[in-house]
């Protein structure tokens, strides 16, 4: 008995500790031979890469992507993970320090810096210098946002701006023309009143508390802005941008808009599309959702945003492909990355209508993917746009404390001023916090 | 079998748990301790110490008091009603009547459902314009973002998902009661009341208290469903936001780990310290035969 529990204990002992040093070893063995494999032996290397994205829409574009690339490259296999925005930053922090970011993955100018500064991007700059890949390919400053100390990091993958989408039917039945370029803010208040009938619960507007595609767009028209030029100080207590701010809450006190409780419950955006909402301001991005609602479907279209006090505001961003540093197979990632920034790519982006391709000439059939929409608007307005206000290392902070404190002024706790002061003071604390 | 090999036996056998206890449990402890005594950069790979900095900023911060009452007052509602209603239904069930089993499920149901699909569903209900509370009230409330009525609307659901489980050990602890000392109460004519009064009652304490501290443990934890139902654009958030609510944010939202380790340190100590008094005063109700 008790030869046979020492026997016992000893055997189980000794499997658990094999097991353990299989694992140790397995992990180093695959990390090595990823290097010489491919060099040593003329079959290459069965590889399977991560590429993580947060937009769903945008989905099928980027797998039709994968699917090109794998015809091209038989033994790297692309697997397209979506993993939805509102979680997509917090598992990427998580991820970064663990050394398991993603091979190839969605960048957003907001969260770069903390990434790059923390060498979890692998720079891509030598590759440039070599010429594998030429970045005045790309549209303006776009490969811009993505370069940090000289290093280059990010290939520009596309940009977005922001339009007015109505809704034709509701204009028609009350006999007022379109949206054009000769409307300014006031008249936007204005229709939007003519507009609303909270009974029915139609709203003339969505003015929701929302920042790239809300009210940064009107502080900026205003003559306000979201940060200073050289991104020290914080812009929401300038009177412009307050006036701003206070004219588009106005529209809900107005009943020309729905409440913030009501758009907290149903997004201002999927009123518009059970055509409950006749205006809205929206990303491009947010197209080919918008149009796959049947109930609006041929009934809506897009205008440029109203003029404000100073001139028509708009934000413009642009997204990026990025590698992990400490990705195992990064030879592959690169080859990935690199056809995902080829014109080709871009091609597919357009046609399918995911987004705005950032590759230089390929926007026209991104504007023809949807003949019955004026998709024109987004390109033509790139002249009014400000860049996304990102870029700082305090950015990611700011940004996630903004809604908080603006959702009192917006379900009616705190007035705007007092909302716009206090988020003005916490940005100011955040930038100096990472001086 | 020799002493010392039988010392070597019972720690092998434990091992597994003793072993994922220290790793999944007691290393983030210790680390969430030093981590709330130091400044973290570059997403936790570079610390400095900062000493008790962390915590000087905690009490001059006005929010973290606020979260603080939240907190305490969502356990104060919840922990009474949750075990005033599950003992309530594991009476009634441990009664004999018919489809006894399809009614245990029923009410167990919410334990085995997900958090996050519940959520959506009680988000559902209070919606102001379209949901069934405000339909069959005849209201048009905003009940998910009136300050007043939000802490109601977590403790609604809190109850709904935990009766379930704390029901389920209540019953087993009815079930234990022996059946000699109500047949000695019929003998000597006690009524239903009485029973339950000064047998079931008695008998009960000792599960009743079990239930209570961990209730009273998880109502201290509320986290999910101030993140689900409420949400971070809610004007109500302030007046429901719990310490693991300004804990989650600060260290994953707003990357400051060190002042979220702060606040769930403190929280840490009350759980501690409330436990500790409910263990000391067992004593004046608690009955082990």
């Amino acid at each position: 008995m008790k030869r046979g529990n020492k026997f016992l204990f000893m055997t189980t002992l000794f499997l658990v500790m094999a097991l353990l040093a299989s694992a140790c070893s397995n992990g180093s063995n695959s990390g090595t031979s990823s290097n010489s494999g491919g060099a040593s032996t003329d079959s290459k290397k069965e590889v399977t890469l991560t590429y993580s994205i947060w937009d769903k829409i945008q989905q099928p574009a980027m797998e039709a992507i994968a699917k090109e690339f794998t015809e091209q490259n038989p033994h790297i296999k692309v697997k397209v993970e979506v993993i939805p925005w509102g979680d997509y930053w917090t598992k990427m922090s998580a991820a970064a320090p663990a050394g398991t970011l993603p091979d190839v993955f969605w960048m957003h100018g907001g969260q770069f810096i903390k990434y790059a500064t923390g060498d979890f991007l692998e720079p891509i700059t030598s590759k440039v210098q070599a010429g594998e890949i030429d970045l005045s390919n790309y549209e303006a400053d776009l490969a811009s946002i993505y370069t940090l100390n000289g290093e280059n990091y990010g290939v520009p993958k596309d940009f977005d701006t922001i339009g007015l989408a109505y809704n034709k039917e509701l204009f028609d039945q009350a006999g007022i023309p379109y949206p054009d370029e000769t409307w300014d803010y006031a008249k936007l208040a204005e229709v939007a009143k003519q507009l609303s009938q909270p009974d029915k619960g139609i709203y003339g507007f969505g003015a929701k508390l929302d920042t790239q595609t809300g009210y940064w767009n009107d502080m900026l028209a205003n003559g306000g802005s979201i940060l200073s030029a050289d991104m020290s100080k914080s812009g929401y207590n300038d009177p412009a941008s307050i006036e701003a701010l206070k004219a588009r809450y106005q529209m809900i006190l107005d009943g020309a808009s729905p409440t913030h409780q009501q758009m907290t419950d149903t997004e201002a955006t999927e009123m518009f599309k059970s055509g409950r909402l006749a205006m809205i301001f929206d990303g491009s991005w947010r197209i080919s959702d918008i149009d796959s609602s049947e109930i609006i479907k041929g009934k809506w279209d897009w205008a440029v945003l109203p003029k404000g006090k100073v001139k028509r505001g708009n934000i413009i961003n642009g997204l990026a492909n990025v590698m992990s540093a400490a990705g195992k197979n990064k030879e592959e990632a690169w080859l990935f990355l690199k056809f995902l920034g080829s014109q080709r790519a871009a091609e597919i982006t357009a046609e399918m209508g995911a987004a705005i391709p950032a590759f230089s000439g390929t926007q026209d059939a991104w504007v023809k993917s949807k003949p019955h929409l004026n998709l024109q608007i987004f390109i033509d307005q790139v002249a009014d746009t400000v860049p996304y206000p990102s870029g700082t290392m305090a950015y990611p902070v700011w940004f996630a404390k903004e809604p908080e404190i603006m959702s009192q002024a917006w379900g009616g706790a705190i007035t705007v001023e007092e909302a716009a002061t206090k988020v003005a003071e916490m940005m100011n604390e955040a930038i100096a916090a990472t001086k | 079998m020799n002493s010392r090999s039988r010392y070597v036996w019972a720690y092998f056998m434990i091992a597994p748990t003793l072993l994922g206890t220290l790793i999944f449990w007691g290393w983030p402890v210790i680390h969430s301790i030093l981590l709330s005594f130091q400044q973290s950069e570059n997403f936790g790979l570079v610390n400095h110490w900062v000493g008790f900095d962390n915590y000087a900023k905690l009490f001059r911060d006005e929010e973290f008091w606020q979260n603080l009452r939240n907190t305490l007052y969502y356990v104060v509602l919840f922990v009474p009603i949750t075990l005033a209603l599950s003992t309530f239904f594991a009476v009634l069930l441990n009664t004999k009547i018919k489809g006894l089993s399809i009614y245990r499920v029923i009410f167990f149901l919410p334990q085995v459902t997900m958090p996050a699909a519940a959520a959506m569903v009680w988000v559902v209900l209070f919606a102001q314009d379209f949901g069934l509370v405000n339909h069959i009230l005849g209201t048009r409330e905003a009940w998910l973002s009136n300050p007043n009525y939000a802490m109601f609307v977590l403790v609604i659901v809190g109850v709904w998902g935990a009766i379930g489980l704390n029901m389920l050990l209540i019953l087993a602890g009815l079930q234990g009661i022996p059946k000699s000392l109500y047949e000695a109460a019929d003998i000597d004519g006690a009524k239903r009341f009485h029973k339950f009064r000064y047998i079931t009652i008695p008998m009960l304490t000792p599960t009743l208290f079990f239930t209570s501290i961990i209730l009273f443990i998880g109502a201290t934890q509320i986290f999910d469903s101030i993140y689900l139902i409420i949400g971070k654009t809610n004007v109500a958030l302030p007046s429901v936001r719990s310490l693991v609510y300004a804990y989650y944010q600060n260290s994953f939202v707003y990357f400051n780990p060190n002042y979220g380790a702060a606040i769930i340190n403190v929280l840490l100590v009350i759980n501690l310290i409330l436990t500790g008094i409910q263990f000391a005063l067992q004593k004046k109700w608690v009955v082990y035969d």
